[in-house]
């Protein structure tokens, strides 16, 4: 689903946020990717959805090389991932309704079909019923759930979260994660960016681990020579 | 995934150009919403450009009544053909009905020596002092009107040097100098006009692009959310191109408007005026159809400040 074939990248300015990283995420996997603050998490994130460019090396999505995809290409790439950000970038004047569905109208699917599934997702991170709320009506925990619906509602096959626990409670974090591995279970690839080691441990999960730039520990290596 | 496979959308094609439509009718009814929940300054804006147009309308007025008027006038131009005087009222007689067949002529009078004498008597004033002439010493003259399309100086000049070949004519004369003053004097207006129109209309798209900018700007967050969730910079602007458009439209109505309450507020002052020149020509305004013409080219404009402005803005907006 993921693959990174000796990425580096450098800011302009000189910057190493990522130093010839190599992982494969399996299509239906779900992993953790972790690493202090600084280390380089959000720039891989930023990488796969091409928010940022590689500077060396080759990040390929479902098999296609997305160094140099074309800019009007990027919005359908981003389509078919969900992503889920720290402070759920959210619209503050939109109800959570018009939140939810976005992906759906930049799609273009038909309002009938948008209610059908904004109700669909909603139900499935338990805000049935929530509508017409506004985002500055919710806790901190429903509004990040409406992040996760709207990062679903369009049925990618690759959801990325950058610290979605990042200001929940450990239950509420554990809420979260539970939803993942629902979606996980219904085959969605998932890579979660945190720095909560706590909650990783009580998981199964691969772990990809990040320091100063680089991928550490052979875990990934393993998984990756015993996929291929 | 093979690159076309990327991009391909989830939809099918005939619901997708359906929905295409669909989503042009919603933005363009949403911008008009967005305009409408911000009066104040939608008001300001549609404002100033109803007045920045107005001015070019108002020129465009001026010159179609000022060409209105010179176009009377020039079929007033004559030439006056001075017969040579060894000619028999014969001769003249079958030159008057050889030039009249002539399709650059409308109109030809004939004034014989007889009537040249009583009407200079008459009108110079030497009318003592021509009884002590012994003989008529004025020529016959043929006074010929050319058709409309030769009464342009140019034309007039042509049709002059063809009757000169006449053996009955002398000489001609053309009294045009006056009309050529006039047509130099239009033409400056008329570039003055252009020159001013531009640059007022460089104005409109500016005050377009400005408004639309600070309509960027104001949803930048809402945009980067957009690009997040994979929306094409088509989609984006849209709402910004409408908005655009929309300006247009009620700019150019507005200018419209204001044109003909000018022309109203300025008609009875300018028929009495064309009264004291014995005319009775009405200042005219601008019709339906120019009407049409000025939303269409103002819309256009809208839309050009709007995308020369999205374009400029909405690339810089990208989510960090």
């Amino acid at each position: 689903m993921i693959r990174f074939e000796q990425v580096s990248k450098i800011y302009p300015g000189g910057q190493k946020a990522l130093t010839e990283v190599n992982f494969h995420l399996q299509r239906g996997e779900m992993a953790f990717l972790t690493g202090h603050s600084g280390a380089g998490k959000s720039t891989l994130l930023k990488l796969i959805t091409v928010i940022e460019r590689a500077s060396a090396g080759k990040v390929y999505i479902n098999g296609h090389d997305i160094a140099h995809i074309k800019r009007q290409h990027v919005p359908y790439l981003r389509r078919q991932i969900g992503m889920i950000f720290q402070n759920h970038h959210l619209l503050m004047d939109r109800s959570v309704f018009d939140n939810v569905a976005l992906p759906l109208v930049i799609e273009g699917f038909s309002l009938g079909e948008i209610r059908k599934r904004v109700a669909g997702a909603l139900d499935m991170v338990g805000l049935y019923g929530k509508e017409r709320h506004y985002p500055i009506m919710l806790s901190g925990g429903e509004q990040q759930r409406v992040g996760i619906a709207r990062a679903i509602v369009n049925k990618p096959a690759l959801l990325l979260a950058d610290e979605p626990t990042g200001n929940l409670d450990p239950k509420l974090s554990m809420d979260i994660l539970r939803l993942f591995e629902t979606f996980n279970d219904a085959g969605t690839s998932v890579l979660i960016a945190t720095h909560d080691l706590g909650l990783i441990a009580r998981m199964k999960y691969r772990t990809l681990t990040l320091r100063q730039g680089r991928m550490i520990g052979g875990e990934a290596d393993i998984v990756e020579s015993l996929s291929d | 995934m093979s690159p076309s496979s990327l991009t391909r959308s989830k939809l099918p094609l005939s619901g997708r150009i359906v929905m295409f439509f669909i989503r042009h009718i919603q933005h363009a009814t949403a911008s008009m919403g967005e305009l409408w929940r911000t009066p104040v300054s939608s008001i300001m804006t549609m404002a100033v450009l109803g007045v920045s147009l107005s001015l070019p309308a108002a020129l465009q007025v001026l010159v179609k009544n000022v060409e209105n008027i010179t176009h009377s006038w020039s079929s007033a131009a004559q030439i006056s053909l001075f017969i040579d005087g060894s000619r028999s009222e014969q001769s003249i007689q079958s030159l008057i009905a050889r030039i009249k067949v002539y399709p650059e002529i409308s109109d030809i009078k004939y004034i014989t020596r007889a009537q040249a004498l009583a009407e200079f008597q008459q009108q110079s004033g030497f009318g003592d002092a021509l009884s002590y002439l012994d003989e008529n010493p004025l020529p016959a003259v043929v006074i010929v009107t050319p058709s409309s399309r030769y009464s342009t100086p140019v034309g007039a000049r042509e049709l002059l040097a063809k009757l000169e070949q006449e053996p009955e004519v002398s000489f001609g004369r053309l009294d045009i100098e006056w009309l050529e003053k006039l047509q130099a004097l239009v033409n400056v207006l008329e570039r003055t006009v252009f020159g001013l129109a531009a640059l007022l209309i460089l104005a409109v798209v500016l005050v377009i692009g400005n408004t639309i900018r600070l309509a960027i700007m104001n949803r930048r967050n809402e945009i980067e959310v957009m690009k997040l969730v994979g929306a094409t910079e088509a989609f984006i602007q849209r709402p910004f191109l409408y908005t655009g458009i929309w300006y247009g439209v009620i700019g150019g109505t507005l200018a419209w408007l204001i044109i003909n309450l000018l022309v109203w507020f300025l008609s009875g002052a300018v028929t009495t005026f064309i009264g004291l020149y014995g005319s009775n020509m009405q200042l005219q305004s601008l019709s339906f159809s120019e009407l049409l013409q000025m939303v269409c080219a103002a819309s256009f404009l809208g839309w050009l400040g709007s995308y020369l402005s999205v374009r400029q803005h909405l690339r810089a907006i990208e989510p960090s």
